[in-house]
């Protein structure tokens, strides 16, 4: 059931790319209603597989990587559609619908072991992947508005226009999308960071502090807290601004997908976290 | 009811007649109203249309069927400026039938304009078509046939963006302004100096609700006669350092022999307002802003060069852009075509059906006093298979006819259909 309704979802998110793509590219002025309402379909199937699965197993479905990849997948494609909806860049598709894609077909193809363990339960937890996974997909965004800030920079600098530079949003719009999914991200990262060390603090005995993923989510956190105050500052704005955030971005994957294969509490796999 | 409509269109525009030609043929406002009632109550011509601008002159009529209306437009025409249509012959274009479609609809559109996508041509043609309207000259297909014009040149509008790239410099400079700071609303543009195109800049960069401060390097009082001009406020030349990062957007147009504005100032006055991004526009010549200030980083600077070489992409974007909307107009003419197709199609087969269920009921009427020994069952199974026959008879043709909607073919083919089975108007 719950991978029948993913599946559904790839082939919408599919379908939608195939419509978002050339309005993107062409430079048409609005995403037809199809391209909105196929997309917003994706957008209920896969929340019906989550649920889905929420209910077989009874806790959130956060807890093993590909269901993790899943859910961040879908709220990729939530921020696309809501960016959209409020910001009107269609071009913001041909980076995030992919990568949503992407997501959500490996979470199909393998639908992961299923953790019942009662230490993969408990609200704090949930909280904690929950909050992570929204953060990330506010620092995502961050860091698309930051290439469509340097794309379009270039354009202005280079002063002779080709086609992004018609297609792409002002520098303000990059720079508003930027500041606000940065601030939304940091926000959430932080509230997951913190629910996280409370939910550890009571489930794991021992250096618990030094597993490779909090360390490394700990730099994230550093390096998105430098940017957020340099900007708010106004010392860092502009291109070393954009540039700061895809290095935070390229953090935050490695914290994300790289780290889990090194941590033992993190890792996914429940065995090696069981163990302590 | 007429098979075809015969729409004829007959005109000359900027690529086919110099200025001379085109304001000899003018049909001025005052007169148009006058021109097309005198234009429809000639003889075969049912309805009248006159688009009279300054890079085109066309007059359109739907005449009645087997009338040939050219030469009575052209007859009119003559009269109309007294002189002999001839001379002006090789100027004129004519278009018929469905060419006249497609003709309408790319004009709309303003691909056939002068600059490509430019907006006035559709207020021009919804002019034309109320002052139609209001005289009596449009209330049929090609009043319709107008309207849906109007309708493609939106849908072209909406889906592409032809014309949207700005294709003057002072516009271009407006439009890289937007690009750069979103909405321009409370933006603070600061003038120096004050040159035409300084001034058609400041006037749009206004309009899109920034704010103005004149600074003059000669006289206090030319700013403040700007100033007043455009509601703005002056600045005296020994505040303007001082006052500088205050401004988002610089029109510098001074008549100064050198650098008015400098790597150093720009750099210092990025550091007092916080790196926020500074756009200057140098419509000088010598240059007034050092070329190097476009190198720091949330500076922008865009000389006369520059913004000519901006307008240069934005025509070749225009152009861009018109591939798809002549893909746009392709399909609308075919939309249209197979409307009014239809729209000859569904009288025929509904003439079609009454005809044969008239033969039905006649005879049945004739054998009335034989078939009064059935009983209901066998009189109602006598009506079935009467049913059954003719509508296997019927279904052959309006098959052929349904799919014959659109193809060149189908009017012929439905004269053929009235011809046989004897269907009168």
């Amino acid at each position: 059931m719950h991978v029948g309704l993913l599946w559904g979802a790839v082939i919408l998110y599919g379908l939608g790319m195939a419509l978002v793509f050339p309005a993107a590219l062409r430079g048409r002025p609005s995403l037809s209603r199809a391209a909105l309402i196929v997309l917003g379909a994706g957008l209920l199937f896969h929340a019906a597989g989550i649920a889905v699965l929420a209910a077989q197993t009874r806790h959130f479905p956060v807890t093993d990587l590909r269901s993790a990849l899943s859910f961040f997948a879908f709220l990729i494609t939530l921020t696309f559609f809501l960016a959209y909806l409020r910001y009107r860049i269609h071009l913001l598709g041909i980076f995030m619908l992919p990568l949503a894609f992407l997501l959500t077909l490996i979470a199909a193809l393998e639908p992961g072991r299923t953790l019942l363990s009662p230490a993969f339960r408990g609200s704090w937890l949930i909280v904690h992947i929950g909050c992570v996974l929204l953060g990330y997909a506010g620092f995502s965004l961050t860091a698309v508005a930051a290439v469509m800030y340097l794309i379009q920079e270039n354009e202005l600098k280079s002063k002779k226009p080709r086609a992004l530079y018609y297609r792409l949003p002002s520098l303000e719009v990059c720079d508003e999308l930027y500041h606000r999914s940065l601030l939304f991200g940091f926000v959430l990262l932080t509230i997951g960071i913190v629910s996280g060390f409370v939910w550890a603090s009571r489930m794991w005995q021992g250096p618990w502090e030094l597993d490779p993923k909090i360390l490394a989510a700990l730099v994230t956190w550093l390096v998105y807290l430098f940017l957020l105050s340099a900007r708010l500052s106004g010392y860092l704005r502009g291109r070393r601004s954009a540039y700061m955030a895809l290095l935070g971005f390229a953090v935050m994957m490695v914290t994300f997908v790289g780290i889990s294969f090194l941590s033992g509490f993190h890792g996914y796999f429940p065995n090696l976290g069981a163990a302590h | 009811m007429s098979s075809t409509m015969n729409f004829t269109l007959l005109g000359i525009n900027h690529r086919t007649a110099p200025v001379e030609v085109r304001e000899r043929m003018n049909i001025s406002e005052a007169r148009l109203a006058g021109a097309l009632t005198d234009l429809v109550h000639r003889d075969g011509i049912e309805e009248g249309l006159i688009l009279s601008t300054c890079n085109r002159v066309e007059v359109l009529t739907r005449a009645a069927d087997d009338v040939e209306a050219e030469p009575i437009m052209r007859q009119f025409l003559a009269e109309h400026h007294h002189c002999d249509l001839a001379l002006y012959a090789p100027h004129f274009y004519r278009r018929r039938q469905q060419e006249v479609i497609a003709h309408l609809f790319r004009v709309a559109s303003s691909l056939d304009s002068m600059i490509l996508g430019e907006p006035q041509i559709l207020g021009q043609l919804k002019q034309a078509h109320a002052v139609a309207r209001s005289v009596g000259a449009l209330n049929g297909a090609l009043n319709e046939l107008v309207l849906q014009a109007l309708a493609v040149a939106k849908r072209v509008r909406r889906e592409t963006s032809i014309g949207a790239a700005a294709v003057s410099a002072s516009y271009a400079a407006v439009e890289l302004a937007k690009k750069i700071f979103g909405n321009l609303d409370g933006k603070v543009i600061f003038i120096l100096g004050a040159g035409k195109m300084s001034e058609i800049a400041a006037k749009h960069l206004l309009r899109s609700g920034a704010s103005a401060i004149f600074v003059s390097n000669r006289t206090y009082e030319r700013a403040v006669e700007l100033a007043g001009v455009f509601h703005g406020t002056a600045l005296r030349f020994d505040e303007f350092s001082e006052q500088a990062p205050k401004a988002d957007i610089m029109i510098v147009s001074t008549a100064a022999p050198h650098y008015v504005i400098r790597h150093e100032d720009v750099q210092r006055w990025l550091a007092a307002r916080k790196n926020r991004r500074m756009f200057f526009v140098d419509m000088a010549v010598p240059r007034n802003v050092e070329p190097s200030v476009n190198q720091i980083e949330n500076a922008f600077v865009y000389d006369i060069d520059d913004l000519g070489q901006v307008v240069e992409a934005n025509k070749k974007q225009r152009e861009r852009e018109a591939v798809w909307a002549e893909e746009i107009i392709q399909q609308e003419v075919q939309k249209t075509l197979r409307r009014m197709a239809s729209r000859e199609v569904v009288p025929t087969i509904l003439a079609l059906e009454r005809r044969l269920e008239e033969i039905r009921e006649n005879e049945f009427d004739r054998y009335h006093g034989r078939l009064a020994g059935l009983s209901a069952d066998q009189r109602q199974a006598v009506e079935a298979l009467s049913r059954g026959i003719l509508s296997k008879i019927i279904h052959g043709p309006i098959t052929e006819l349904k799919s014959g909607v659109g193809q060149p073919e189908q009017s012929s083919l439905v004269e053929t259909v009235r011809k046989i089975f004897g269907l009168s108007d």
